[in-house]
């Protein structure tokens, strides 16, 4: 998984929440690349904020099959940023390209 | 040395003779070949009538695409338009099979529509790519392009004889292309009523079928949709999404799928993803194009003919 | 065996005869708007029916040759058609029916045919193994050409 390094600052069509603390380490961060995300699926503990950026030179969203969270449109470059409040299973997939899935599991 | 019984070489006459025979088989072949394209362009008089219906297609132009592969779609966008012009002879109406944008946003959608504007013809259809719908379920795509369609964006008309439907089949996708019921209740009751040698035309964005689901090249509940259909000779649909030319013909339905003007993008599984595929220089024109249909009463097939950019 | 080799010769240009007649009809009626395979039965039926023209009048053996070559493309393109495609165009089953049924039957019976034409031509075996009786010596080898 190529290493998150500093702040990756949106261009203007991905209007993403940005961490502005230090990048997340592993732990937090899907990258997407080659139409996949990686780690497909990630487990993180509640409370954690996961940080997704968009490698790929297409376009993608992030959005979560039960609706709790989906993405605007994130351009090559782009990051999108949501805090996991409740434990649980969250399957999601990219609104553009459906075939692309992952989940966020989070645990207590 | 006798010339009948020498199995090695050949005499010069019996050279001659295989020549003369190859010669025969030579125009033999392109005369059958002549007198079989004659007889196919004037079945039903096809060549020496004017259609009843010519039209073209143009899709996945993919305005807002900044990338190697090619790095202005404006500009081949703009070329196929004036290609389009440059037909000698004034199409019905164009279809854009969807992907006008590429991300979406409102300067997107309006550059998109002046330049379609620039197409001299009556009428310009569209329908929407997934990229078209992009952050709101198509709301700015309707607010652009969904003037007098129902529900999502799909619609129907008649032309010369012709029926033609136009599907969104890029809203609430879960793997591959979705129509939803709905729009599957239009279907079934928009050809109700219709005689069965009416010729149909189904544009999507999508294909209506499986090319490559791994990729969501395909529509879930596009089999119920084409069961409405069964009935009719003569169905043809015509979609965007994969930026390359394909075709199949299942039972009496055939689908052509049309070529991008602004990237390629690879063959089914020819790589990870359908991620843009960046041409040698000086290659891309080849792999982006335009499309013109033509429908003559009498022949149940359309004819169609792709374009290269030039 | 005269009578035989041109009734096999007659079977032969028949059996391409249907075949480049029923490529030709399905070109003329729909097919010929398919990419690739719309063109490439033109060709078939073109080429198909002057073989079967020339080798009812009686032409070398190569025709015969390449209508077995094309004979077994065509079948291989039939097969190509129904499993993984062939240009990317796909058909099910036997549809043209009964067009497809036709051709394949045809097609194989050219194989058939020119397979048991070509064996009858080879040296019959009695050119070698009869001894030279002859009180002379001078052997007469079969006159018959292959």
């Amino acid at each position: 998984m190529p290493a998150m390094s500093g702040m990756a600052s949106p261009p203007a069509s991905a209007s993403a929440t940005t961490a502005d603390a230090p990048a997340p380490q592993g732990g937090t961060a899907v990258s997407i690349s080659d139409f996949k995300f990686n780690p497909a699926t990630l487990t993180v503990p509640v409370g954690a904020t996961v940080t997704w950026t968009n490698n790929d030179e297409e376009p993608h969203t992030i959005a979560a099959k039960d609706g709790s969270f989906h993405s605007p449109g994130m351009d090559t470059h782009g990051t999108y940023s949501f805090t996991f409040t409740t434990p649980g299973s969250y399957d999601y997939m990219c609104s553009i390209h459906p075939f692309m899935t992952g989940t966020v599991v989070v645990t207590k | 040395m006798s010339t009948e019984n020498d199995p090695g070489g050949m005499t010069r006459r019996q050279l001659m003779r295989h020549s003369a025979w190859f010669g025969a088989a030579v125009v033999l072949t392109v005369a059958g070949g002549e007198v079989i394209s004659h007889v196919a362009g004037s079945s039903g008089a096809a060549q020496q009538a004017t259609p009843a219906l010519r039209f073209a297609q143009i899709s996945d132009s993919h305005i807002g695409f900044k990338g190697p592969a090619n790095t202005n779609v404006t500009d081949t966008f703009n070329h196929a338009i004036g290609q389009i012009n440059g037909l000698g002879y004034t199409p019905d109406f164009v279809i854009h099979t969807g992907d006008l944008t590429h991300l979406a946003t409102p300067d997107q959608f309006d550059q998109v529509k002046h330049m379609l504007g620039e197409l001299n013809t009556p009428h310009v259809f569209t329908v929407p790519g997934e990229h078209d719908s992009t952050d709101d379920a198509g709301q700015k795509y309707r607010q652009a392009f969904g003037a007098g369609t129902r529900g999502d964006g799909w619609y129907s008309f008649d032309v010369a004889g012709v029926h033609v439907i136009g599907l969104v089949n890029t809203l609430n996708m879960q793997k591959l292309g979705h129509l939803g019921a709905d729009q599957l209740e239009f279907v079934e009751k928009d050809v109700a009523g219709l005689s069965s040698d009416i010729p149909i035309i189904v544009f999507s964005h999508i294909p209506l079928f499986a090319m490559y689901p791994d990729w969501g090249w395909g529509t879930e509940d596009a089999a119920q949709a084409l069961s409405y259909l069964k009935r009719f000779s003569s169905v043809t649909c015509l979609n965007g999404h994969v930026h390359q030319l394909f075709s199949k013909t299942e039972g009496n339905v055939t689908f052509y799928s049309a070529t991008t003007t602004a990237y390629p993008l690879p063959a089914p599984g020819q790589g990870p993803a359908p991620k843009p595929v960046t041409l040698p220089a000086g290659k891309l024109r080849d792999a982006l194009g335009i499309r013109e249909v033509s429908y003559t009463k009498g022949q149940q097939a359309l004819a169609l003919k792709d374009q290269k950019l030039t | 065996m005269k009578i035989m080799d041109l009734a096999i010769r007659t079977a032969i240009s028949a059996t391409l005869a249907v075949s480049g007649v029923v490529h030709a009809y399905l070109y003329i009626h729909g097919y010929r708007d398919i990419p690739a395979v719309g063109p490439a039965f033109l060709v078939q039926g073109s080429v198909f029916c002057a073989l079967a023209v020339l080798i009812l009048a009686g032409g070398p053996g190569w025709l015969q040759l390449f209508a077995a070559i094309g004979a077994a493309g065509s079948l291989v393109a039939f097969a190509l058609s129904r499993t993984v495609g062939l240009f990317g165009f796909t058909e099910t089953g036997w549809q043209p029916a009964p067009y497809a049924a036709i051709t394949v039957v045809v097609e194989v019976l050219t194989l058939v045919l020119v397979v048991t034409a070509a064996l009858r031509q080879r040296p019959r075996a009695s050119k070698y193994l009869l001894p030279d009786l002859s009180p002379d010596g001078a052997a007469e080898p079969s006159a018959r050409q292959g």
